[in-house]
């Protein structure tokens, strides 16, 4: 599949981010306030669970908010270990995902954190860490940032959906509303205006990109290929 | 049969729930100022709302998702959540005006203050809440609110010069005496009472409690397409009666008794029951509509199991928030704050909110991953992108004009 066919894979922020989560009797779950994310052995970034709770939710309100906002909740029930951790769904428990996440058990006790450590666990990253960090390339604006994250396949089939490439540019995460992945989107004028403010984002590959965590920041090499949307 | 008289319960219910509190008092008071000379921006309210309601209620039948889950869709969590924060306290706004709306109803048959009635009201307002089935509430208040109709009767009997009527349509017909800074405003607010944002979260969130499907859809428009305008023809007879009553004296309509005194006069003693019952019928109807859309609206946020659908046990967190409003409410309409000033505040915030909720709606209304085949056509967009920009308009205006004429006096 070619990065910008928008017929196969799917975007985190604009397909699965703040979507409803119902279980199998229709029962409403919960918000997917955050998606997890596996380093595999082989470097690739395969999607795993669905991350729930204010610890997930806070974090994303961005700048120094979000942080501030997670770290006064923690405070506030200082006695819980499991404060600051959010709770995962599976994603083997997720039966589909179309206007909302349907699962395939019922929701009783579905929730819990995952409490792993020590050696031999895999590193865990979150969607809502990798969007909105700053980008560093000489051929993008200097404001320009992580704007969604692009996934091959569905995310609940039986091979796992693995992370293919960035979005990036300049603006805020979301804000190009879906109209970066359909042509005949309407209302024109509506399409026409979010694409002119979004003219400078591109889809990069993620084996051209660095992610460079401790700095909080991504960098483009001069060699990569930058995509524009919409192919 | 059975499906005609479904579709027609639905539009009857449509008509008879179209008209609130704001709608009532803000009507007779333009029109009492004004006469007819700002029934347009009535006319031009309408068919937003249905612009409006059929887009959301499209998505909640093909998608089954409300308002809510999509403005955090959308706007992701800290745009949702300003505008959740926002709608929320307007609805809770009209929330307030409609219970004191509802006492002040009783009030007109009892002579008691309405303040020792507010009580009383939110106890029956949360019971109904809690206990009552969905459709009974829509369909019971729905076809009570039908008595307001005695206001369309009572402007027949009245018997204005329809001639002359026709001729005061233009706004160049405003009164000398009113400013066009105040036409303005109470345009603005005309337009805020007769596209108020939870009528659009009640509306989306009653699809999915009602379980529509794509099939749906077809009764959906009836209902909005034909109940709505014929909803907003009774707030067009509402400023009409004021307008035939009090315009010529120069008395400006300041209590609920002045909105249904024109009924008393076409009409007599029977009339002015009959309309009384549609002033109970109408505020209590949206008093239930608001309280749940307070709920609706946090619930969708968070994702928790919200609804009606479900046992109150099964959507606890659901059913605690409504209770708390409905204390607030009580708890402000006993500091004696008139009613009908929240209701004239409530109309102008409404106005001011409504972008925050029709943008994320007109955007996933045409988006076919939600959608599907049912995306907006061309007539949709057209209108959807007209009402856009007036929305953004009234919004940004609706302070301005709020402050120059001091809330409409000047």
């Amino acid at each position: 599949m070619g990065l910008t066919d928008v017929e196969d894979g799917f975007d985190a922020v604009l397909h699965l981010l703040d979507r409803q989560v119902v279980d199998r009797d229709g029962k409403m779950v919960a918000k997917v306030d955050d998606v997890e994310l596996t380093l595999d052995p082989d470097g690739g970034l395969v999607l795993t669970g669905l991350l729930v709770g204010m610890p997930a939710l806070l974090p994303r309100f961005g700048g120094h908010l979000g942080p501030w906002l997670n770290q006064k909740y923690v405070q506030a029930g200082e006695a819980y270990a499991d404060r600051g951790r959010p709770s995962v769904i599976e994603l083997t428990d997720v039966a589909d995902i179309g206007s909302g996440v349907e699962l395939s058990v019922a929701r009783d006790g579905l929730m819990r954190p995952r409490l792993d450590g020590g050696p031999g666990t895999p590193e865990r990253w979150r969607i809502g860490d990798l969007v909105g960090t700053p980008v560093r390339c000489d051929r993008l604006p200097k404001r320009s940032r992580v704007l969604d994250v692009r996934f091959s396949g569905v995310p609940h089939g039986a091979d796992r959906a693995r992370v293919v490439g960035l979005i990036v540019g300049p603006g805020r995460p979301g804000a190009m509303l879906g109209y970066d992945r359909k042509r005949e989107a309407g209302p024109a004028v509506l399409a026409g205006v979010v694409r002119w403010l979004h003219r400078h984002a591109r889809v990069v590959s993620i084996g051209d990109v660095e992610v460079d965590r401790e700095a909080g920041e991504v960098r483009i090499g001069s060699g990569a290929d930058l995509l524009p949307l919409l192919g | 049969m059975k499906k005609y008289f479904g579709v027609l319960l639905g539009v009857l219910t449509a008509i008879g729930g179209f008209v609130d509190i704001g709608d009532l008092v803000t009507n007779a008071q333009v029109g009492a100022r004004f006469g007819w000379s700002l029934v347009w921006v009535v006319a031009f309210g309408v068919v937003g709302i249905c612009v409006f309601a059929e887009m959301s209620g499209r998505i909640a039948a093909v998608s089954s998702r409300a308002t809510f889950d999509l403005v955090r869709e959308r706007l992701g969590p800290r745009m949702g959540f300003l505008n959740l924060v926002g709608s929320m306290l307007v609805t809770m706004l009209t929330f307030i005006a409609e219970i004191g709306g509802v006492a002040l109803a009783l009030e007109l048959v009892s002579s008691i203050s309405y303040v020792l009635i507010v009580p009383f009201v939110a106890l029956a307002v949360w019971i109904v809440l809690w206990r009552a089935k969905f459709s009974s509430i829509e369909n019971v208040l729905g076809l009570m609110g039908l008595a307001l109709i005695a206001f369309a009767v009572a402007l027949w009997q009245l018997g204005p010069d329809w001639g002359e009527m026709v001729s005061s349509l233009s706004p160049a017909q405003k009164p000398g005496s009113e400013g066009w800074a105040t036409y303005a405003f109470f345009a603005v607010a005309l337009f805020g009472a007769a596209m108020t944002p939870y009528e659009v979260f009640f509306f989306s969130s009653g699809g999915v409690e009602e379980r529509w499907t794509a099939k749906d859809i077809g009764v959906m428009r009836a209902n909005v397409f034909i109940g709505f305008p014929l909803g907003g023809l009774l707030s067009v007879a509402i400023a009409g009666c004021a307008a035939v009553v009090f315009l010529p004296q120069g008395i400006a309509v300041e209590t609920l008794g002045q909105v249904g005194l024109p009924v008393g006069i076409g009409l007599g003693k029977i009339g002015l029951a009959v309309v009384v019952l549609g002033f109970f019928a109408a505020t209590f109807g949206a008093a239930c509509e608001t309280g749940l859309s307070v709920g609706y609206s946090l619930a969708q946020y968070f994702g928790f199991q919200w609804g009606k659908y479900v046992r109150p046990r099964e959507a606890a967190g659901f059913h605690t928030i409504v209770l708390v409003v409905t204390v607030i409410a009580v708890g402000v309409l006993m500091t004696r704050v008139d009613p009908i000033m929240v209701t004239e505040v409530s109309v102008v915030f409404s106005a001011i909110a409504l972008p925050l909720t029709y943008f994320p709606i007109l955007v996933v209304a045409n988006d076919p991953d939600y959608l599907g085949e049912h995306t907006n056509g061309v007539l949709g967009n057209l209108l959807g992108v007209v009402y856009l920009v007036v929305i953004a308009v009234a919004s940004v205006a609706a302070i301005p004009l709020m402050i120059i004429t001091k809330m409409g006096q000047g």
